[in-house]
């Protein structure tokens, strides 16, 4: 009995700090968020029904969802490929693509995001190829939603690869191998065999992406333009600039809501644990 | 060119081994800063910068010269956002102490409340000029927005008024304009043939339905004067309403950039101390020197400004001061900005003014 | 296939490509992003080592990012225990708790890390930066100290207590000693986390605790100083040697096992 209750009070020993932590540095700033968007100064909800009625931050909250839908599809179509490759060919192959996505994915997004800059800028290497291709004058790319979307999904597809990439090196090649021996095309083979087998590693790599995306700050202020914002840099905006606290609070907690449902959804049909793998 | 960076590289190697121990020191110092508190040998004052030429001219010219004389260091603070300044009165966390405020942006400060009162300021009072202190500012220099745009964009000539940078149908191209309310409203009234001394106060809605029609041509907005130089430099927008500092010196450098100096909006900077900072008496000394003819003359010139210290102009070569925005041939053509009369109506139209870009 | 591999190919030269781009611009002597560059010098990186503005976020960031490792591990590394060996009532809620700073976006506790600190009056400060990164810290590390927990062999603690081992020694000579890889990868994590971490750094760090991702964000945002791309070089190129070493390594002793066994 004793020993029981020492096994508790150590259990508890051993979770409070982090657990008390945690509720003083992110429970509380997190609930004030929440408070601050019905109490500024008194109790109101005029914040979210500001939302509602305006149209402009309808136009903000679909346009972040069109993004970040854009830019997980775009991810999922160049990933896909290439972890299937990875996985077919394997050797060093393999091992000089993993090298780089891991590169990518170890770099910085402020690095990757300034790279994007150089790249799109007007003195940059791309417009110069268009204007060698005859397409002169070639636009302008940069400040737009062309390039803030562009540069995501280079930064986000190192986590669609190696989503996928965990699921696909599990998967056993004779399966394939058997389906075509019993007359399969290899296209058949690949479709009914090997893509329903790596879909949770599509599922995963989706969710991740498209969260992600939701909440993504610096590439869209920086590269993106000033008309199509995404609903992070609003929250940004309202914070620094029309220091409209409430407000800013009252969009965070529309974000946090949206972001959350995706969790749920994901954590219905496929359970949170795996997501993380 | 090549000779100034091989110089400044062979500057900066000397500099590099003192600079490391520095920087080694600061870090040793401000880590763990917050855990023991850090013992000052001196004090400091925290000056709010726009960076780039602005910063390294006042450098020089401002605070060494204050640093040496009263023993106390100065450490830069940017960007300057007017937002900062009232966050800061807000949240009563200071980042920096003393900033510079242009015409529209002192008077919207002083209605609410974010400066620190120069009458009961420590200010050798007779040291300065009459048409001195502005509204809890002391004034400093001025400084112009002009149009300018590229020639190789338009070469057989671009926008001449304002009224040609607002219409994309006879000059098309992108544009560029400062994120700042109070400028802006004016520049479009003038687009739309509101007379100079009839600007304040402002007609809001005259002003965004005159913005509205080029809000699609203005590709991005500047906030911060290196970043409009940069703009123009690598052509990312084709005309910009920008401060003469930058034109003046892309010209230098050869680059093939115009400027128009005919209604060039002109604002006059003063130097504030924010409101119920904890250093506000140091920060008066400084504004005290950072105005002083020398002083003032040696910064402006770098810029370009015009000093507005009249002793100034002793130490102002008469070919620069030319080139001033308070030159007698200039200051004919520029439009003056009679803020004070807008003083109720700033706060609101900055606010309108930053939904009406978000949107 | 082969449409299949080229396809490959193009994407692996897009993760790659931009990557690349920054290491001729931070020899170039342009004073704007010219690509490629105009002339090549070593100007850059002279400023970039002479100025202290540039270094103090350096080295706020190496600070902030061991302090966050420290604290985060010494919050982790005992919760983890409780949580892979025993099974109680509320263990889903903490669980949840642990990873809920990983799944709420980084912007919404910016907001909330901006006000908080305010009342707090730590804003701007390094604690302020090191509280906030802890805790988004959190759930990475405890994902990796857990799993390595979770592979760990109860029979040898078993064998150590059966031999007379008291539990205290028993942690100190037989578990800690297996898990330490474990505990030092989820550090590492907890410090590249904080060491990256951009959107809460640029909102609460100020100008005394500046970090280098919000230096960085200033820089392009304000004037787009050439200084930028030296920085991001070198932040590249740590990652390459952090990246290629392992490889090096397996590749040295290899050869060794070979030369020996010839």
């Amino acid at each position: 009995m004793t020993t029981l209750r020492n096994e508790r009070a150590l259990l508890w020993l051993l979770l409070l700090p982090v657990v008390g932590f945690l509720a003083v540095f992110f429970l509380v700033p997190l609930s004030q968020v929440l408070y601050f968007s019905v109490m500024d100064p008194g109790f109101t909800l005029k914040h979210y029904t500001a939302f509602i009625t305006d149209g402009f931050y309808w136009k903000v909250l679909f346009g972040t969802f069109q993004t970040a839908a854009f830019v997980t599809v775009l991810a999922l179509l160049m990933a896909y490929p290439l972890a299937y490759m990875v996985v077919r060919l394997g050797g060093a192959f393999a091992t000089t693509i993993l090298l780089i996505v891991t590169m990518s994915f170890w770099t910085s997004f402020l690095v990757r995001t300034f790279a994007w800059m150089v790249i799109l800028g007007n003195n940059g290497p791309l417009r110069a190829a268009m204007e060698m291709l005859g397409i002169v004058p070639a636009p302008q790319l940069l400040f737009t939603r062309f390039s803030s979307t562009l540069a995501m999904v280079h930064l986000l597809i190192p986590f669609m690869v190696l989503a996928l990439y965990s699921v696909m090196k599990k998967i056993d090649p004779n399966l394939t191998r058997a389906a075509r021996s019993l007359g399969a095309s290899p296209f058949d083979a690949f479709r009914r065999i090997f893509l329903p087998l790596s879909a949770p590693g599509i599922v995963n790599g989706c969710t991740l992406v498209f969260i992600m995306c939701l909440g993504f700050y610096v590439t869209p202020v920086l590269l993106g333009s000033p008309r199509e914002q995404m609903i992070a840099g609003l929250i940004g905006q309202q914070i620094e600039e029309f220091l409209e606290f409430g407000e800013a609070s009252a969009t965070s907690v529309i974000l946090l809501a949206v972001t959350l449902t995706v969790f749920a959804l994901y954590n219905r049909f496929v359970g949170l644990d795996k997501l993380w793998g | 060119m090549t000779d100034e960076k091989t110089n400044m590289g062979s500057k900066l190697v000397v500099n590099r081994r003192k600079a490391l121990t520095l920087a080694g020191a600061t870090a040793a110092l401000s880590f763990p800063g917050p855990f023991i508190s850090r013992a000052h040998a001196r004090d400091v004052l925290y000056v709010n910068t726009w960076g780039g030429p602005w910063e390294e001219s006042a450098k020089v010219n401002l605070f060494e010269p204050f640093m040496r004389e009263n023993n106390v260091e100065i450490k830069t603070v940017s960007p300057v956002s007017f937002a900062k300044l009232a966050a800061q009165v807000k949240t009563g966390v200071y980042e920096f102490d003393v900033t510079t405020l242009g015409d529209a942006d002192i008077v919207r400060a002083n209605e609410a409340g974010l400066l620190e009162d120069v009458s009961k300021a420590p200010l050798d009072k007779s040291a300065l000029w009459d048409g001195a202190i502005f509204q809890n500012g002391v004034a400093s220099h001025a400084f112009a927005t002009l149009i300018s745009y590229r020639k190789d964009k338009f070469p057989n000539g671009g926008p001449k008024t304002w009224a040609d940078f607002f219409d994309p149908i006879k000059f098309p191209g992108s544009r560029c304009l400062q994120r700042h309310a109070g400028r802006v409203l004016a520049i479009a009234l003038l687009a739309d043939g509101v007379d100079p001394d009839k600007l304040f106060p402002l007609d809001l809605d005259r002003a965004f339905a005159k913005l509205d029609k080029i809000k699609p041509h203005i590709r991005v907005w500047w906030t911060q004067g290196p970043q409009s130089g940069q703009l123009l430099r690598d052509g990312e927008v084709d005309m910009i309403g920008i401060w003469q500092t930058y034109p003046v010196r892309l010209i230098r450098e050869g680059q093939p950039i115009e400027m128009i100096w005919d209604k060039a909006l002109l604002d006059r900077a003063y130097w504030v101390v924010a409101k119920g900072s904890p250093r506000a008496a140091l920060a008066w000394k400084f504004v005290q020197t950072a105005v002083r003819g020398d002083n003032v003359s040696k910064f402006s010139l770098a810029n370009v400004y015009g000093p507005l210290n009249p002793k100034a102009f002793d130490f102002v070569p008469a070919e620069d001061a030319k080139l001033m925005p308070t030159s007698p041939e200039n200051i004919k053509k520029v439009v003056l900005q009679d803020t004070t009369k807008a003083s109720d109506q700033l706060a609101e139209a900055s606010k309108q003014f930053d939904r009406w870009i978000a949107r | 296939m082969r449409i299949t591999l080229a396809l490959a190919l193009l994407v692996a030269l897009f993760v790659l490509g931009p990557l690349l781009v920054v290491v001729p611009m931070s020899f170039s002597t342009a004073n704007s992003f010219e690509f490629p560059p105009p002339g090549y010098w070593l100007g850059y990186y002279r400023s970039f080592f002479g100025d202290e503005r540039w270094l103090t976020p350096v080295f706020n960031s190496i600070g902030i990012g061991l302090a966050t490792m420290l604290l985060t591990m010494l919050l982790v590394i005992p919760a983890s225990f409780a949580m892979v060996r025993q099974r109680f009532m509320g263990r889903s809620a903490i669980n949840l708790l642990l990873m809920m700073p990983m799944i709420v976006p980084n912007i919404v506790m910016a907001l909330g890390y901006y006000t908080y600190f305010s009342q707090l009056k730590i804003i701007h400060s390094p604690l302020g930066v090191v509280l906030a990164h802890t805790c988004l810290s959190v759930p990475v590390c405890y994902l990796i100290i857990a799993a390595s927990l979770k592979g760990f062999d109860r029979n040898l603690e078993r064998a150590a207590m059966n031999l007379g081992a008291s539990p205290l020694r028993t942690f100190w000579e037989v578990t800690f000693p297996v898990l330490r890889p474990g505990f030092l990868v989820g550090g590492l994590f907890a410090f590249i986390h904080s060491f990256d971490e951009a959107v809460v750094a640029i909102f609460i760090s100020g100008q005394a605790a500046s970090t280098l991702p919000r230096k960085m964000f200033d820089s392009i945002r304000i004037e787009a100083d050439p200084i930028i791309s030296v920085v991001s070089t070198l932040l590249f190129a740590v990652v390459l040697l952090a990246v290629l070493s392992p490889l090096a390594w397996r590749a040295i002793v290899k050869a060794r096992s070979q030369f020996r066994a010839a």
